[in-house]
């Protein structure tokens, strides 16, 4: 019945049989990823031996280079204590093979550095952030390593961390310090945490592409950073290990003067969170044993994506220098927007204006009324200035005479706090060898106004 | 307490500094069979060695999809990815579809009605009526 109108059809004919041969006996292969890494090229620096960046991958240059460079044995990391994927140095006696899998790395707790090289994700990183050729795409993977996924200090990138979170602090300090002498305790704080912080740390890693592994193993990808998570619903908020001395009030006040002699660089305390430190078991004063160093403690994303970007600053002083650090800190951190004005709060404006002026031998402050409308009408608006003298110091307008007056003693403050000289030498710039650049003082303010 | 401080943190500007590219990934995926992959597998055979040696900062990875549309299918720092079929185009449309994917920031595609945006403050400042030259009659 395979008439036009009987709905049934039946196409039978010699080509739509061969197709529907050929369709059926295609060759079907395992779907696998192709991987190409163009991006390696002229990336073959190695740091000097004994250099604590050395991760030990000298002999596998030394063995393509046909042993120009010879690394003395006993200047290696010490791989006895765990097989570093497969090393040439090993004992096993077998030549590595060419694509190892990554079920072989399973063991290790991070990603070993000979998969570096082989990963196309960490090379394209290591073009995104335009780093120079001397930094090694191995130092780049290390710098992915958190110590909560790999206590080993040869391995993760605590000590990089450690460094670049002290360049970040003392960079970001002289440049906002010699560039607003004038501002309060408070303020510099917190200009110090939207500069590096660990809220703009974390966006960062995610603004150069950076994500994180699942969960820590040898097997991941290199590109990923790998670090131990927190459980969801940990709390946080006491700390231990701060250096204070009465840390178990953790409900006492905190003053400034105390933030700064205890406190890390955002007046924020040190330490880690007290759910997280595992306390030793009762009884344990057997030695050695009781040291906390093997136990990875886990750690938020935002810790975990702050020693990232350290690790990356301070590898690069390292590899790369001063100059070139310098130039990756203002690239990258100081040269991102913040507005110094909008980080003041004030309780009592007016009153700190007249202790101010009494402190600088001003007049005492004076608010006039400047301009007014509408007085009894719904919406009245008037602008007041606040004088000294002769000079007026600030002007606000409000939606009535009290609230001009206060904005005009904020505006007064604000003026007062954020001078900025005009020619700033910042101390690191007349460091080194640049001996044209001559060393100008700075503007030193007398401090904030105590009330 | 004099002056207490409110927390914020800085403002990405790309570009001024250091320049991120937004794109972190291509995927190309192309079926070996097919008609409509012809021109994508001669661009793998041919022209993506070239394209991935000029963009550097871009991941690339090649896969299989039988017996479906070749598509390309970029990453984008921001977490959002934008998928582009290929289906039947020749390997020099295909190229102009990457450098389409290389150069969007990963933003979905809206009109702007605001040609000009900017963080900064008016350097002209907000026009008052309570200063200057008073209108009298």
């Amino acid at each position: 019945m395979n008439l036009p109108g009987s709905g049934i059809l039946v196409r039978v004919s010699r080509s739509a049989e061969m197709d529907h041969v050929i369709a059926e006996t295609a060759t079907m292969r395992l779907v696998k990823m192709a991987v190409l890494a163009f991006q390696l090229a002229g990336c073959e620096y190695q740091p000097p031996v004994g250099d604590q960046t050395c991760l030990g991958y000298l002999p596998r240059v030394a063995d393509s280079s046909q042993g120009t460079l010879h690394a003395p044995s006993s200047l290696q990391p010490q791989s006895s204590q765990r097989p570093i994927g497969f090393s040439p140095s090993s004992s096993s006696g077998r030549p590595p093979p060419s694509s190892p899998s990554p079920d072989d790395f399973a063991h290790l707790p991070s990603p070993p550095y000979n998969v570096a090289r082989d990963s196309p994700r960490l090379a394209a990183l290591h073009a995104r952030l335009s780093l120079p050729t001397r930094f090694p795409v191995e130092t780049l993977q290390r710098c992915l390593v958190d110590a909560s996924a790999d206590p080993s200090p040869d391995f993760n990138n605590a000590s990089l961390a450690l460094l670049g979170g002290d360049l970040l602090a003392y960079h970001v300090a002289e440049h906002v310090l010699c560039r607003y002498p004038r501002l309060p305790m408070a303020v510099l704080f917190a200009a110090q945490y939207a500069y590096v912080g660990p809220a703009v740390l974390s966006q960062l890693r995610q603004e150069w592409g950076v994500e994180l592994a699942a969960a820590p193993g040898g097997e991941v990808d290199p590109g990923l950073l790998v670090a131990l998570r927190v459980e969801p619903g940990t709390d946080l908020s006491r700390r231990v290990g701060t250096g204070r001395p009465n840390e178990e009030k953790h409900n006492w006040r905190r003053g400034m003067p105390s933030r700064i002699v205890y406190d890390d660089e955002f007046g924020d305390l040190k330490g880690r969170a007290a759910s997280l430190v595992k306390s030793p078991p009762p009884g344990g004063s057997d030695g050695a044993s009781t040291l906390p160093v093997s136990e990875p403690t886990p750690v938020t994303v935002e810790e975990a994506s702050t020693s990232f970007v350290r690790a990356v600053v301070g590898a690069m002083y390292l590899h790369c220098g001063r100059i070139s650090t310098l130039r990756f800190i203002y690239n990258h951190v100081l040269s991102r927007a913040l507005d110094f004005s909008s980080l003041f709060s004030f309780t009592s404006p007016r009153r700190d204006l007249v202790r101010l002026c009494d402190r600088e031998d001003f007049d005492p402050p004076v608010a006039r009324l400047i301009s007014e409308t509408g007085r009894h009408s719904r919406h009245p608006v008037f602008v007041v200035g606040i004088y000294s003298g002769r000079d007026k110091l600030g002007e606000g307008a409000g939606g009535s005479l009290n609230e001009a007056r206060t904005r005009a003693a904020v505006a007064a403050l604000k003026g007062w706090y954020l001078y900025s000289p005009m020619e700033v030498t910042v101390p690191s710039s007349v460091e080194g060898s640049d001996k044209d650049k001559k060393w100008i003082p700075n503007y030193v303010d007398p401090g904030e106004v105590i009330v | 307490m004099p002056v207490s401080a409110i927390r914020t943190i800085t403002k990405n500007q790309n570009g001024v500094g250091a320049f991120i590219l937004q794109c972190k990934r291509i995927d190309f995926h192309y079926c070996d069979w097919e008609g409509s992959s012809k021109g994508m597998r001669s661009f793998l055979r041919s022209r993506l060695a070239d394209f991935a040696r000029a963009n550097p900062a871009i991941e690339i990875n090649v896969s299989p999809r039988p017996r479906k549309q070749p598509i390309l299918r970029g990453v984008y720092v921001n977490g959002r990815d934008k998928q582009i079929c290929v289906r039947n185009m020749e390997p020099t449309q295909i190229i102009k579809k990457c450098e389409l994917l290389r150069d969007a920031s990963g933003e979905p595609l809206r009109r702007d009605t605001k040609p000009v945006k900017s963080i900064n403050e008016s350097v002209r400042g907000v026009w008052s009526p309570y200063h200057g030259a008073q209108f009298k009659i």
